[in-house]
């Protein structure tokens, strides 16, 4: 029963694990998104304020991806429904 | 390490079960705090004069900052909005760097950020049906809504894919400052309890300046700035 219970919580550290990944192309993103500001600022640096504003609600937008897949990690590693569900089914 | 939301009482009121959670006292602690800090200002309000100096230069520019702020993020007919969005921001930052003073902050509880979240919602959509009437319910069909066979029948597709992406925008508002907030608490209480305690002398300062302070601000004024762009968007009038 203790090998079993070992098993699943491996199984919920790996994927808490893979579901951080979905930060490596947030990081992608946001990436873009900064370079593509910095382009337009240089080509028109009156503009700085609005392109700022819009360059955060961009950052913010594309954060939202890396945050789910850290909100499920942290569940996944805090509040992991399976333990509870198999701690049931052995009784 | 616990990053459970400790409880403390159950109250059972009229067969309903109330919680009383590490959140709702660190959420009165810090409205009692910000109501403090407003009865101040407002006894001092009478005795200010036109030559602004001390406490009066630092709330003129506060409320001039934000209001220009409001003007220039959800545009001028909406600048009334600008006293609910300023307690908002006060708000959603004293609870997100209240980690600094070992507090658990409140917006790391996913309650608090959804109860802020649902709120812009319930400000969309009132604006959006005050300013555009009817022109916003069609906002809901396909672009460019004429009553013919395909437009309609597009709108079969449209409508729940529109309804769907405007019930998601409280749930991303939410989590993301949730996640935010949380993922710096983590941090933080990880760093403590790994750390032997001459490292916790010196070398938490600028990791909690990072992690509660700069993090802090950022995400408010993040989730402050979506919240007037979308209240911004639905009240706009479409040019027709």
């Amino acid at each position: 029963m203790l090998e079993h219970l070992a098993q699943v919580l491996a199984a919920g550290q790996i994927a808490a694990g893979i579901a951080v990944l979905s930060g490596l192309f947030c990081a992608i993103g946001q990436g873009n998104v900064a370079a593509k500001a910095i382009e337009s600022i240089a080509r028109q640096p009156e503009a700085k304020g609005t392109i700022t504003q819009s360059m955060f609600i961009g950052l913010a937008m594309s954060e939202t991806v890396g945050i789910y897949g850290l909100l499920i990690a942290i569940i996944l590693l805090f509040a992991n429904p399976l333990v509870a569900i198999f701690l049931q089914y052995m009784g | 390490m616990d990053f459970n939301v400790r409880n403390f009482a159950v109250f059972d009121i009229g067969g309903f079960e109330v919680w009383l959670t590490e959140t709702v006292v660190n959420t009165w602690i810090i409205m009692a705090l910000l109501i403090v800090a407003a009865i101040i200002v407002r006894v001092r309000l009478s005795g200010f004069g036109d030559v602004p100096k001390g406490l009066q230069n630092v709330v003129e520019f506060m409320v001039e900052t934000f209001s220009g702020f409001v003007k220039n993020t959800a545009g001028e007919k909406l600048q009334y909005l600008g006293g609910w969005f300023f307690s908002a921001f006060a708000f959603i930052f004293i609870a997100s760097i209240s980690g600094v003073f070992a507090l658990r902050p409140p917006t790391a509880d996913w309650a608090t950020t959804f109860a802020f979240a649902l709120a812009t919602f319930i400000l969309i959509q009132i604006l959006g049906l005050r300013y555009q009437r009817l022109g916003y319910l069609k906002g809901f069909l396909a672009p460019d809504f004429k009553l013919n066979l395909p437009n309609v029948l597009a709108s079969l597709l449209f409508t729940p894919l529109n309804i769907i992406g405007e019930l998601a925008r409280p749930v991303s508002l939410s989590f993301r400052l949730f996640g935010n907030i949380l993922a710096g608490m983590i941090l933080m209480n990880m760093l403590y309890a790994l750390t032997p305690v001459y490292v916790q002398l010196f070398v938490p300062v600028p990791l909690h300046a990072y992690f509660d302070i700069a993090m802090a601000f950022l995400q408010t004024y993040i989730f402050i700035v979506l919240s007037l762009s979308f209240v911004g968007t639905a009240s706009e009038v479409s040019a027709e």
